[in-house]
């Protein structure tokens, strides 16, 4: 294994310990996925709701608390990966710049979160998927816990990119929840009046819904929806990069490897920067 | 004997109160050296400029080797144990094992605080290994900011114990702190007053 591998693994397993260790997020994934599913099974009506798929104008018809179901299953595991995510961000964020002072990979430690983020959307949206198939079949389960996934990514990056600007812990939990209630209520064709606004198409789960609706009540696969979730996500992404990159910056533009020890280096001025050492 | 680090000019402000006035000090090969001032002085801002943490408004810092930092405040990670936090920073090092890291927990006596998880461990022992994470790489120059808050005597003791071992291998240790308690200990002294620093008393030889 390559060195550059071998850091990006190593990191990659401490990020996951920090996760499993989130007692916190995993009791929420836990609990709070099968309750609200159940809730919406047992506590919505049953009866049958048309509604027009916005992105691709078809009228489709579904039990109501079905539908509520996909909805408070996207709500649930873009709270819950955007809250993990924020989570390990924001307690670990002076601990990573620590690291990468050090001489620890930024890109390492940067690539173990998003995969950190990756397995644990993956591992969320498919137990979220699984508790809906135990009530009710959607037409496409694949595609059901893909949608999923795409919101949950998509929040856990935007989890990272909180954790990383706000100062303070309550700051972040808020906008997390805030964003993903307005974001998923607006949304609902039940609830909302507004679900089939063009407004609506900017939210930043618009695509993961659109899809998850159609997967849930029909054969239609909306490869555009899942691009526009993508796009989302790259975008959340950048921005957690962006916001990473600039708190785990040392004031040293470079490092002396340990061969040249001995070898003169300097830190930088504000204005001429120079070669460097590490901490 | 050359000069492991020399620093000229440094100013820094926050917003318009300028803190670093033109800090010049060169740090000699082999040598304690400690930076007093009263709370406010300057004295983190101006040790955070000389690990890399904080760019300077003004002034040039050259550095020889490799150094380590040891923050005031203690920067460890709660979910991890001690011997994880070791193999992280051996990873960020490029180390080969972790003997040396071994030796400074052996001398600052938390060995068996290995497989513990950080955040249980006191403030004590969380300090002890802040410490051993800025010394694992064994590096020519050690920047340390207050490094003792909550060391009981005897590891007090060991600490200086273990500064002077440095010192004999020809490294050098620059400790920040607010009170001169061990001016006797220390090769040179410097006093951070208003934003510049000049000699301390008690110089010792």
């Amino acid at each position: 294994m390559s060195p550059s591998l071998a850091r990006f693994v190593i990191a990659t397993r401490f990020t996951l310990i920090e996760h499993v260790r989130n007692r916190f997020a995993v009791a929420l994934v836990l609990l709070f996925v099968p309750l609200w599913i159940s809730l919406g099974q047992f506590m919505i009506v049953d009866m049958g709701v048309s509604f027009r798929l916005w992105a691709t104008g078809e009228i489709l018809v579904a039990r109501g608390n079905e539908l509520t179901q996909i909805s408070g299953a996207l709500n649930a595991v873009t709270l819950i990966v955007g809250f993990a995510m924020f989570s390990v961000t924001f307690s670990s964020g002076t601990f990573d710049r620590r690291l990468a002072m050090a001489g620890y990979p930024r890109p390492q430690l940067l690539l173990a979160k998003v995969a950190s983020l990756v397995l644990a959307s993956a591992v969320v949206s498919l137990y979220a998927t699984a508790v809906m198939w135990a009530y009710w079949s959607p037409r496409q389960p694949v595609l059901l816990a893909v949608s999923l996934f795409s919101a949950a990514v998509t929040y856990g990056a935007v989890g990272v990119a909180l954790g990383t600007v706000v100062r303070r812990e309550l700051e972040g939990i808020f906008l997390v929840v805030m964003i993903s209630v307005i974001d998923l209520a607006l949304q609902n064709p039940i609830a909302s009046k507004g679900a089939d606004t063009a407004l609506v198409r900017l939210l930043p789960s618009y695509g993961a819904m659109q899809s998850a609706s159609a997967a849930g009540f029909s054969h239609s696969v909306l490869l555009s929806c899942l691009g526009v979730q993508l796009v989302w996500f790259v975008g959340a992404a950048l921005l957690s990069l962006l916001a990473f990159r600039r708190r785990t910056r040392s004031a040293v533009t470079g490092r002396v490897p340990s061969s040249t020890q001995g070898a003169p280096c300097s830190l930088p001025t504000a204005r001429r920067p120079k070669s460097t050492t590490r901490s | 004997m050359g000069a492991l680090m020399k620093v000229a000019g440094i100013h820094h402000a926050y917003g318009g109160r300028a803190v670093l006035r033109g800090v010049d000090m060169e740090l000699p090969r082999g040598s304690l050296v400690g930076i007093v001032g009263e709370n406010g002085a300057g004295k983190s801002t101006l040790l955070k400029i000389l690990a890399g943490e904080l760019r300077p408004d003004r002034g040039v810092v050259r550095h020889e080797g490799r150094f380590g930092y040891c923050p005031q405040q203690v920067i460890l990670n709660d979910s991890f144990t001690v011997r994880q936090h070791l193999e992280l920073f051996r990873t960020a090092y490029s180390l080969p094992d972790l003997r040396r890291a071994e030796e400074i927990m052996e001398a600052l006596n938390f060995r068996e605080y290995a497989g513990e998880r950080v955040g249980a461990l006191s403030g004590g022992t969380r300090q002890k290994l802040n410490l051993t994470l800025a010394l694992i790489h064994d590096p020519d120059v050690l920047l340390l900011d207050e490094p003792y808050q909550g060391f009981d005597w005897e590891t007090y003791v060991r600490f200086w114990q273990l500064a002077v071992q440095l010192r004999t291998s020809a490294q050098s240790v620059l400790v920040v702190s607010h009170l001169a308690y061990d001016v006797d200990r220390l090769d040179v002294l410097w006093r951070l007053k208003e934003g510049v620093l000049c000699a301390g008393a008690g110089l010792a030889s």
